[in-house]
């Protein structure tokens, strides 16, 4: 008779006892592994992570029997969890990537250009970072990368051993731009197909993993990519940036239709550029008006979220590579911003999720 | 919005797609919804380029896709796969249903074409 099959038979006289019924071990698909190596008994069992306890009895009575077999000199019996491996494995590799893991995305658009959009969305997803949440921040503008200037790296992103992009990690944020992807100086000359897909792999081949938010800083414009985003992902809402121009306000005006069209709430708007006020004489200048979106947000029944002033200091701190919000958490600008964040996450918090069909087959 | 269906339920045999809206409900054959594709495989660029589609009667639904928060994209299996139903399309398919398909039996009739 073999080492095994003496092991196998002094298991099978021991019985565990469920609910009154006998179970011989070795049968019953509680042991899962047996490793003999060199008078070594390596025993792994099947238990169930509820009867704790219970298995710890059987662990113990099964290295007491075993041990007293001639020619081995140790037993080890590990518990192990199936229902719980089987559901990490088979979920990580599906959920990590992409964007169906992500709470709520949102998209922080204005029709125009230049009116901060980039600026306004990191130091957005700073501040709802600072909330408590867990926050990713998707540069779509491929012309014209901003992210990572504004954060201050140009490492290239790593890849997984899946194949996946993994998201540059900066300031508690998970980032992707496509200027991570080529040096600052190399402009993309590219049609549209090439920019859409580019679009879509950083959307989907980037393994986002679990997010609460992923703020996604549209380029500026009603576009082939700005029409993209807003129809195909599951988008929670949308952020319209806008100076309180009139300039500006036309092409706004713009931007929230796109997004009506497609059924994406507006969620707010925020005025950029709101004044300038002298760090010298502290003497306030509407250089671009005042309040322009705050009227236009009422005109359209949409939530005003807030107005950023025009600070030397959020400038300086934005070509430097550290926003201002971690700069100086302390300004009036941080403290803007992190109002902002509230308001909005306050909003989404309140309101339930966006209506969605169930398809089932019947 | 009250046009985006509550449920929607495509039969065992992949031939009726029922749309339930919190009022309402609406039952649409798969032909039915493959001859009004808003695809412009179908429906031209203009209403003089549309086609009317002929011998589908036997037609089902592969597969149901959403697409972002307005619409769904149809996936038939005669692999027909470009029409993209918004919410508003399928709504107005619903209130003109009887009407939309006496229009397209005449027009098959006048035109020669059979349903098989």
């Amino acid at each position: 008779m073999s080492i095994k099959d003496l092991i196998e038979e002094k298991l099978k006289a021991i019985v565990l006892n469920d609910n009154g019924k006998t179970i011989p071990l070795s049968y019953s698909e509680l042991v899962d592994n047996i490793v003999i190596a060199n008078s070594k008994v390596y025993l792994s069992l099947n238990a169930n992570k509820s009867e704790i306890d219970k298995f710890n009895l059987i662990k113990s009575q099964i290295e007491r029997e075993l041990s007293t077999i001639d020619g081995i000199t140790s037993v080890s019996v590990s518990l192990t969890s199936h229902t719980i491996n089987n559901q990490s494995t088979s979920q990580e590799p599906s959920s990590q990537k992409g964007v169906s893991n992500i709470k709520n995305i949102i998209a922080v658009a204005s029709g125009k250009g230049g009116v901060g959009k980039s600026t306004t969305s990191i130091n957005l997803a700073l501040s709802i970072c600072k909330l408590g949440y867990k926050v990713g921040l998707l540069d779509a503008d491929i012309y014209g990368p901003s992210i990572p200037k504004l954060v201050g790296d140009n490492q290239k992103p790593k890849i997984s051993k899946d194949g996946n992009i993994m998201p540059i990690n900066k300031f508690s944020l998970s980032l992707m731009s496509i200027g991570f992807l080529i040096s600052e100086d190399t402009p993309m000359i590219w049609r549209g197909p090439m920019v859409i897909s580019a679009v879509n792999q950083m959307l989907n081949d980037v393994e986002w993993g679990n997010l609460d938010y992923l703020i996604i800083d549209m380029p500026p414009g009603t576009g082939d990519v700005q029409l993209t985003i807003a129809q195909r992902l599951p988008m929670r809402g949308a952020i319209i940036v806008s100076t309180p121009q009139d300039l500006a306000l036309i092409d706004a005006k713009k931007g929230v239709e796109m997004f009506k069209k497609v059924n994406v709430p507006i969620l707010g708007i925020i005025e950029n550029m709101s004044t300038f006020v002298c760090p010298n004489c502290s003497h306030e200048t509407h250089i671009f008006g005042h309040d322009g979106a705050r009227f236009e947000s009422l005109n359209q029944s949409i939530d005003f979220l807030g107005d950023i002033p025009l600070e030397i200091e959020l400038r300086k701190s934005s070509d430097v590579g550290v926003p201002i919000v971690c700069s100086d958490s302390e300004s009036d600008i941080s403290k803007k911003f992190l109002n902002i964040a509230n308001m909005l996450t306050d909003k989404i918090n309140s309101s339930p999720n966006n209506k969605k069909p169930n398809i089932v087959i019947n | 919005m009250t046009l985006i269906p509550e449920n929607i339920i495509l039969s065992v045999d992949k031939k009726n797609l029922t749309l339930e809206y919190p009022n309402k409900s609406c039952l649409f054959t798969a032909e039915f919804l493959r001859v009004h594709s808003p695809s412009a495989e179908v429906q031209g660029h203009s209403p003089d380029q549309k086609v009317t589609v002929s011998g589908k009667s036997n037609v089902g639904i592969s597969k149901i896709e959403l697409v972002g928060n307005y619409a769904i994209r149809i996936l038939y299996t005669d692999a027909h796969d470009t029409g993209i139903y918004t919410w508003q399309y399928l709504h107005d398919l619903s209130l003109n249903k009887d009407k939309l398909w006496e229009d397209y039996i005449s027009e098959l009739r006048k035109k020669g074409l059979k349903r098989v």
